[in-house]
């Protein structure tokens, strides 16, 4: 791979890579596959020079944060949940008015005394008294927890990783309450929990960034300008 | 971070043999304990600002461990697995790695990611005092014997204890100054608290549904879970999980009992601040709290004259306090600390990194896994920085 070539990540699969595909075209930039149908390698039309890589969402974050790629799409959620400093290492673009999801802090809602984060934290000293341990709060956004768990000054608790079915270990008994993503609610509703007054942590959605760490070079420069006035004029 | 270079580590070793044979001189058995740890006793026991910074992670069965981020926890699980009764006397030593994450941005020289902890522990000592004196003079001979003076030394006291005494001389429902202790780790949630408290200790009422309140004001006493199960079972709220019906009823008559309480006087509020804000020179520092004291109509006599008499053991230990400063808030950085805390800063080094630091920590067994509260005061050199500023004073 060439240093003076510029990649520019797209989601591999599913409703991201379709609606991504969708928004890229509007603002001018027809993607299409090389090689092979099921390839991960892709071009646009307007613009030969620049190298697709269809990489999953998740991937994409990691690969901004390191710079293996110059620019992705993918969501903020999974920007700021990889990258600790994200404003610093990531340029946001532009909002691609898709992939909407709600980062939220939801408890139990028979915990009629827990509507806000200070009530998480004066909930803290009797839960640790009643159950001789700190609260535990599942979740697979592990960095944006702490931040704003240390932001809201609640100290006692304790992260527990989840990977999947997020919205049903309060009710296994794995954890006491979740940080997760949501789009309508419902399903948290359907597990008996109710996001906090004050628990919206992000409202994320998909988002045009450029990595900061990527091998920049005045050719690269060049045509993410090119890129950039695409999405800044509309 | 870069290597080690083999002048650095020989320079290491040599210093904390010297170091070692202090401790070891004033009764201190070496021991080493596991660098690897189970992450359960860390992560519930220590402030949250060190759990971010300690290396988590899984091992093949699933188990979750952590690189050890100090000494004094798993000195203390050592302890245990050695006794039978968790309270017997002992006191060790250590030289070892412990480790912490830091950012990428921070100055790896004065916080190095893995750094050496030469420490000890005084467990089970039925003198505290005693305990505490010998503790800060073993620690200054071993400076001393890492060749940095003690003239050069700065010693910083605080006394977790002390603030507890104010708070239970104030008075104010236990509730809230068990609240203002558990917050005073946070300096801005603690402030946050004693302006809640000052003025409106019935704010938090107003997010509760206003029937069941009405309701639970007037019920017998004994009756209140039995109302609020019927109020969930009326709106639909399945129960679930580790927290009971129970739990959140005595949270909210809690918050019932704070809207009948008088407010916190203004006068003592006031005292608190006035008591976290005191940074003088140790020997000035049980007057400063005496008149605070006075002003306030409280008696503190009793934990101050426990305060002098530290002061004189440290005396009597060949210590000199006229380099010593102390400080009302000092102690908030580790929450396992429950007494006397102390640190040594060097010259030239910043004031938030010291080369030395400890205190009492009575709870902390008991989060190792003792049944009971053991008496236990400990401290630890920071080895790499000393180093730095010995070999700055040398230059």
């Amino acid at each position: 791979m060439s240093t003076d070539k510029l990649i520019f990540a797209v989601p591999s699969k599913g409703r991201l890579m379709e609606q991504t595909t969708e928004v890229l075209a509007k603002h001018g930039l027809t993607l299409r596959k090389t090689g092979n149908a099921r390839g991960y390698r892709g071009a646009f039309d307007e613009l030969p020079e620049i190298e697709v890589a269809f990489v999953s969402a998740s991937e994409i974050a990691s690969h901004i944060k390191s710079g293996a790629v110059h620019f992705g799409v993918t969501g903020e959620d999974l920007l700021r949940e990889h990258i600790p400093d994200a404003d610093a290492k990531v340029e946001f673009t532009s909002k691609l008015g898709f992939g909407h999801a709600d980062v939220v802090i939801a408890v139990p809602d028979f915990w009629i005394d827990v509507a806000t984060m200070a009530d998480l934290d004066t909930m803290a000293l009797p839960f640790r008294r009643h159950h001789g341990r700190s609260m535990r709060v599942a979740t697979k956004y592990i960095n944006i927890t702490r931040r704003f768990f240390a932001a809201n000054g609640v100290t006692d608790y304790r992260i527990v990783e989840s990977l999947g079915a997020t919205e049903g270990t309060p009710a296994a008994g794995t954890a006491d309450l979740i940080v997760d993503i949501t789009s309508t609610g419902a399903t948290l509703k359907d597990n008996g929990l109710r996001i906090l007054d004050d628990g919206v942590i992000l409202r994320s959605q998909a988002n045009l960034v450029v990595s900061n760490s990527a091998p920049w070079t005045s050719q690269t420069e060049a045509l993410a300008n090119q890129i950039r006035s695409r999405f800044l004029k509309s | 971070m870069t290597a080690e270079t083999a002048r650095q580590f020989e320079a290491l070793e040599a210093q904390a043999t010297r170091i070692m044979g202090v401790f070891t001189r004033a009764g201190h058995e070496a021991v080493a304990p596991a660098i690897i740890q189970p992450a359960g006793v860390f992560l519930d026991g220590i402030g949250e600002a060190l759990r971010a910074r300690t290396y988590v992670f899984t091992d093949q069965e699933g188990r979750e461990l952590c690189l050890r981020p100090d000494l004094t926890v798993p000195t203390c699980r050592l302890h245990l697995e050695r006794v039978a009764d968790p309270a017997t006397p002992a006191k060790y030593c250590y030289n070892g790695a412990a480790f912490r994450y830091q950012p990428a941005d921070v100055n790896a020289a004065a916080h190095p990611r893995e750094f050496r902890q030469a420490g000890i522990e005084s467990i089970g000592c039925p003198d505290p005092i005693e305990a505490e004196a010998e503790t800060l003079a073993t620690m200054i001979a071993a400076l001393e014997a890492a060749s940095l003076a003690r003239q050069a030394l700065h010693l910083r006291f605080g006394d977790l204890a002390l603030m507890r005494a104010l708070l239970d001389a104030v008075d104010m429902p236990q509730r809230w100054r068990h609240r203002l202790q558990a917050q005073f780790w946070r300096p801005q949630a603690f402030r946050a608290e004693l302006k809640r408290l000052t003025q409106d200790p019935a704010g938090l009422m107003k997010a509760l549904p206003p029937r069941l309140v009405q309701e639970l004001r007037a019920a017998a006493p004994g009756t209140g879970d039995a109302i609020v199960s019927a109020h969930l079972d009326a709106q639909n709220k399945e129960t679930f999980g580790a927290r009971s019906v129970r739990e959140v009823t005595e949270s909210i008559l809690s918050v019932i009992e704070d809207s009948r309480s008088p407010p916190l006087a203004p006068s003592a509020k006031a005292l608190i601040e006035a008591y976290v804000a005191i940074n003088v020179p140790c020997q000035q520092a049980a007057p400063a709290v005496a008149a605070l004291a006075k002003s306030a109509n409280i008696d503190l006599a009793a934990p101050l004259a426990k305060f002098n008499a530290r002061l004189d053991r440290f005396t009597a230990h060949g210590l000199d306090l006229n380099a010593a400063t102390f400080s009302g808030e000092f102690g908030r950085s580790l929450e396992y600390y429950t007494g006397f805390v102390f640190e040594i800063g060097a010259p030239g080094q910043p004031l938030l990194s010291p080369v030395a630091g400890g205190g009492r920590y009575d709870g902390l067994m008991r989060l190792a896994g003792s049944p009971h509260d053991v008496p236990a005061v400990g401290a630890a050199i920071h080895t790499e920085r000393l180093l730095a500023a010995i070999e700055a004073r040398a230059k």
